[in-house]
């Protein structure tokens, strides 16, 4: 799955000009490739991460999906393709709090339409996966923030998608935990998944194999 | 049918969630149904009198009275309109033998009774077996007059028995005193086993061959036209006449005529009307009342006020609806974040609105069969309870009821599902 951007703009509506997050933005993204995307707040990182996630749409340039321009989709295709190929991190983990922590994982893999057995296997192996065996019933209130950010990845990866996008996915955690996700989304690289992950500590963008520095809807040299 | 059976799943947690909600929209929703299958039931109660109506009166009915309002140029050539004699009855029956009653009817306001040394005031109405064809509201105890009685003049009564007025306040009570100088006679007769009695009418012997007795308000059906209906004695119109009680010279009769058939009432009136001409020599001496009209008018008269109910029951259930799209809205924005949510990991346009949309329809279903009951219960044990007599409630109403309860919510539910489909993922992820 390979991202190519040129020339990416968003302009938030409001005001009389707009307010201008992104501004000419142009990169590539091979697959397989741990990309940490690093900046001040407001320079547009998670802006970019939404549009690169099909949450939200460039007001100017092209934006390549494998190949395909993502303003040529239908809004089903985007879904489907947030469904089958992407998997999303955020920083305030956006669990379901009335669902269990199964019933988050196997939200995705519910909207692909796979069978219940199926799918609570699935579910069962992936929260294994991130080490949480045994509190599959606990809902995301009973559940520490690492817990919460595991779960989270294990959603994630419900549909065995191609890239992972995560927007300061430790700003919540203490740095035990931080390291513990960092990891995680390390050892998911090293498996042939494409890492795009937003943050603003150093030491974190450090262990990224790339770094892609953003000042003000730029990207830095 | 996967999609919506996850959607039917997370509307029932959401159900189950947010319970102070779910209650509030099932009210709005039962008050509709019990509302609808109320006047539903109360239509059909209608119905079912109207067809008890039909029976009981007939339609095709027409009354021949003579016309006293004659005006004249010169007093001096003034000419009494002809009068409707027993005979001219049997004459237009033997003419017209298609006409399913001609009941001649003589009433007689003052009369005396005397039973047993009680003397009391009575009414009298002199009429043949015919009579008893149409508005026969009563249980008869004996028999009724016969033609034996009528061919041969008979001195042979039929008493009306009142059945207990219905509960009335002071001032009735004291108007009735004023007005009923029948009064007397209603309490002669409903203490006295008079049945096979000789009485004596204005000094004349007759014997007491049958008691009619009205049946008690709640169960009596009613007739359309209820005018003139009170009647005490009942004799033989020619017993009356050959005993003087009926002057035929001066007195005219009405004739109570039902033709038979409604479609054919038009017919059945032209030839009523020749009848009075070639019998008269004219036939603006008498007034036709055509009382099919003013039956059809009373029934027309229902059938409107029954809609106006059914009407009444739609809007409570388009208030219901507005209730639903009200709370579903609030829902949605509500839960914008959880919609963001699962539109990030894959959730369709589609998705989203089926959710919205069955969530709805199951609370508009669960109201209606809520509904339902309280429609049953306060058409049935309540309504029994105030007085107000049971519904006709049939099984299919509470079905149908329910029908329109989820079909209103799942059509109030379109917009706000819709809002919630529109909302960007980016957007709804955002909101907190």
């Amino acid at each position: 799955m390979s991202i190519s951007c040129s020339e990416l703009s968003k302009v938030y509506e409001g005001g009389k000009a707009g307010w201008p997050a992104l501004l000419g933005v142009s990169f590539e993204i091979k697959p397989g490739e741990f990309t940490a995307v690093t900046g001040p707040s407001g320079c547009g990182k998670s802006t970019l991460l939404n549009i690169l996630g099909l949450l939200d749409e460039p007001t100017g340039g092209r934006y390549l999906l494998n190949g395909r321009d993502i303003l040529e989709m239908s809004d089903g295709e985007r879904s489907d393709f947030r469904r089958d190929q992407i998997g999303f991190i955020f920083q305030s983990f956006n669990l379901l709090n009335r669902l269990p922590a199964l019933g988050n994982v196997c939200l995705p893999m519910m909207y692909a339409g796979i069978q219940n057995a199926e799918m609570q296997h699935r579910a069962h192996a992936l929260l294994a996966k991130v080490g949480l065996k045994g509190k599959e019933k606990k809902t995301p209130l009973e559940l520490s923030g690492g817990e919460r950010q595991r779960v989270a990845i294990a959603r994630a990866l419900a549909n065995s998608p191609k890239i992972i996008l995560a927007d300061e996915p430790t700003g919540n955690l203490d740095s035990a935990s931080s390291r513990e996700i960092m990891d995680m989304l390390l050892q998911l690289n090293a498996e042939g998944i494409t890492v795009i992950m937003v943050t603003h500590d150093k030491e974190l963008a450090a262990r990224a194999r790339r770094n892609l520095r953003m000042k003000d809807g730029r990207l830095e040299a | 049918m996967r999609s919506l059976f996850n959607a039917a799943r997370t509307g029932i947690r959401e159900i189950r969630v947010h319970k102070m909600r779910s209650v509030l929209s099932f009210m709005a929703i039962a008050v509709g149904s019990v509302v609808f299958i109320d006047s539903f039931a109360a239509i059909f109660s209608t119905y079912d009198r109207l067809q008890k109506q039909k029976e009981v009166s007939g339609i095709a009915r027409l009354k021949i009275t003579q016309d006293y309002n004659q005006t004249s140029a010169d007093p001096d050539q003034y000419t009494p309109p002809p009068v409707i004699t027993y005979d001219d009855a049997v004459s237009l029956k033997s003419k017209l033998p298609g006409l399913y009653m001609v009941s001649p009817e003589f009433q007689s306001w003052r009369n005396t009774l005397e039973f047993e040394g009680k003397r009391v005031v009575t009414t009298l109405a002199g009429v043949t077996p015919e009579w008893a064809k149409r508005d026969f509201v009563y249980t008869l105890k004996g028999r009724f007059l016969d033609w034996h009685d009528v061919e041969n003049k008979l001195r042979v009564c039929v008493l009306v028995r009142k059945a207990v007025p219905p509960p009335t306040n002071e001032l009735n009570k004291t108007r009735m005193k004023q007005w009923d100088y029948t009064a007397a006679f209603d309490v002669l007769v409903s203490h006295s086993d008079m049945l096979g009695k000789t009485i004596k009418l204005d000094d004349v012997t007759f014997t007491v061959i049958g008691i009619l007795e009205e049946l008690p308000a709640s169960r009596a059906p009613d007739i359309i036209l209820p005018q003139n209906r009170d009647y005490k004695v009942l004799a033989p119109v020619t017993t009356l006449a050959h005993y003087g009680f009926i002057d035929e010279e001066n007195d005219s009769m009405d004739l109570s005529v039902d033709a038979g058939d409604e479609n054919n009432f038009g017919e059945s009136l032209k030839l009523v009307e020749n009848f009075l001409k070639i019998r008269f020599g004219g036939d603006e001496s008498f007034l036709i009342d055509n009382q099919m009209e003013m039956i059809k008018d009373a029934i027309d008269a229902s059938i409107k006020a029954s809609l106006v109910t059914i009407s009444l029951g739609m809007l409570a259930f388009l208030a219901g609806g507005i209730g639903i799209m009200n709370v579903t809205l609030a829902t949605v924005f509500a839960r914008t974040k959880e919609i963001g949510i699962r539109r990030a990991v894959g959730a369709s346009r589609g998705d989203i609105m089926l959710q919205f949309i069955v969530e709805a329809a199951m609370l508009g279903l669960i109201g209606g069969v809520l509904g339902s009951v309280l429609g049953y219960v306060w058409g049935v044990p309540v309504k029994e309870m105030l007085g107000l007599g049971r519904s006709p409630i049939k099984l299919w109403m509470p079905a149908v009821s329910v029908l329109i309860a989820t079909f209103t919510a799942f059509v109030f539910a379109i917009y706000p599902a819709w809002v919630a489909a529109s909302l960007k993922p980016a957007d709804a992820l955002r909101t907190e």
